[in-house]
């Protein structure tokens, strides 16, 4: 932990600051929650790392997603992590998210989350430990240290693409683009669709 | 001398509030009995905020912000911190009691924009919160200025460091122990936490706050902490000659609240009204009539 050379701080503060002042959502969608609440209480206090929980997207630049994703939930995932200020990061936890895990053959979750969202890291395990938290925590300061987890650069380059994966599952989505779509490219991925359907 | 004294004295209050913010929480860790974060760690959080940006929900979202955190500088300005007075020569305890209701009127103006029925149900409770405390409140500072004759707040402080601390004289104890009754409730820490409820409502008037707005929102909120804790010591604890004995005082003033914030669960808006027009309105209006009989 390089949180108190003065040095670094000096230099990047942004960077360093954007390293330990992670505010979480957690979003509960399956079993996965049950771990956090002994991660953000007194048995292994993530406030020592600088993550805390927070209530609402806007004030968070750490997602957490604890479970399976079903199709409804994934509506409200996209939500909220548009919702979120950049630089954001999010962290698969659990199996489910990455593969589908358990829920492999249900059919109304989904199976790669990141085709919907972009995802920094995955935590694997089913149920992974409360500790794999604070390695997932270690492992992203490693990645925005060195400018690797740019899952929001990704998001902003390939949005037509994002998009379009979302409204293959979702339908029309009611909300507007985030990021001003191209015309010629919007008209491309209807030709694209239609050539699939056929 | 003064012009440097205008810049020293609200750049004193922001260092306090951050630290105290710092403070609260490795605290809070300590009495959980955990390791807790580092003490920096609200001036992270701000570098952090600052550096992101979030979107605004229209010009008085921005503006009703501004404002909050405006009214609480020039609060400042009329408090002495240890000597350090700027606008020492004017209005005084009055316009301290005035400028007391410009923080939540902003949030309320910033908030009332944003359109989020989470931070609808945070506004009201913030402005209910502060009817309950300002009756209270009232009675004191006219306890205290009926005592001292006068409505200066330096005027006041100097006459302490002739005759002594104000809470521990036989006329001004009572109104001295109604104001700690309140502190929690000024402070918004629990029991009064029912504003910034983070399970129940989401952290009510923060909770459209992202960015830029949230760490202008936390300054706020260090400021507005430093104000309750620094009224307290200046009125009841004789102020300080030095900026460091002052900043002692209200340290362990502080370590007092946290306690409190600790120990006591969240109440309800009309259960902390309840209590706020019950028991230190009593407290201070019998101290009223007993400073009124002293000086008779």
């Amino acid at each position: 932990m390089d949180r108190n050379q003065l040095i670094k701080w000096l230099k990047a503060p942004v960077k360093m600051s954007h390293k330990y002042s992670l505010h979480a959502v957690y979003f509960c969608t399956g079993c996965g929650i049950i771990e956090v609440p002994p991660v953000i209480t007194a048995r292994w206090d993530a406030e020592r790392f600088g993550v805390l929980p927070v209530a609402t997207p806007r004030q968070a630049n750490l997602f957490l997603i604890t479970g399976y994703v079903s199709v409804k939930t994934l509506r409200a995932i996209i939500r909220t992590y548009e919702q979120m200020p950049v630089p954001n990061y999010t962290v698969g936890f659990g199996s489910c998210p990455i593969n589908g895990g358990m829920y492999w053959d249900s059919y109304n979750t989904i199976k790669h989350l990141d085709k919907y969202i972009p995802i920094d890291g995955w935590i694997a395990g089913c149920m992974p430990r409360p500790e794999a938290i604070f390695v997932a925590v270690t492992h992203l300061w490693t990645l925005i240290d060195k400018d690797m987890a740019d899952g929001y650069k990704r998001y902003r380059k390939h949005y037509r693409l994002y998009r379009a994966n979302q409204e293959r599952v979702l339908g029309k989505l009611e909300w507007p683009p985030l990021y001003p779509i191209e015309e010629r490219d919007e008209r491309r991925t209807q030709e694209k669709a239609v050539v699939d359907v056929q | 001398m003064q012009i440097l004294e205008f810049i020293l004295s609200p750049l004193m209050a922001l260092v306090i509030g951050i630290l105290f913010l710092g403070l609260s929480r490795k605290i809070m860790a300590r009495i959980h009995w955990r390791y807790g974060p580092p003490l920096a760690q609200p001036l992270i959080d701000i570098i952090r905020l600052f550096s992101q940006r979030s979107i605004s929900h229209g010009r008085l979202f921005s503006a009703g912000l501004v404002f909050a955190l405006a009214g609480s500088v020039v609060l400042i300005l009329f408090l002495p911190i240890g000597r350090i007075a700027p606008l020492s020569g004017s209005g005084g305890l009055l316009v301290i009691l005035y400028m007391m209701l410009l923080s939540p009127l902003g949030m309320a103006l910033s908030g009332g924009q944003a359109a989020n029925p989470n931070t609808s149900i945070g506004i009201s409770r913030k402005l209910l919160l502060t009817l309950g405390y300002e009756v209270p409140f009232v009675l004191i500072l006219l306890a205290v200025m009926t005592h001292f004759e006068t409505i200066s707040i330096v005027g006041i402080v100097e006459r302490q460091q002739q005759t002594g601390w104000a809470l521990f004289t036989s006329s001004l104890c009572i109104p001295g122990i109604a104001y700690l009754l309140i502190l929690p409730a000024i402070l918004g820490i629990r029991p009064f936490e029912m504003v910034k409820a983070a399970q129940e409502i989401a952290s009510g008037p923060m909770v459209e706050y992202g960015g830029q707005f949230l760490a202008l929102a936390t300054i706020q909120h260090a400021l507005s902490e430093f104000i309750g804790i620094a009224l307290f010591v200046n009125l009841f604890l004789g102020g300080a000659g030095n900026p460091l004995i002052f900043f002692i005082k209200m340290l362990v003033v502080f370590s007092l609240g946290l306690f409190v914030n600790a120990a006591l669960p969240r109440l309800r808006i009309e259960q902390a009204i309840r209590y706020l027009w019950r028991w230190p309105t009593l407290i201070a209006f019998v101290g009223l009539i007993v400073v009124l009989i002293i000086r008779r």
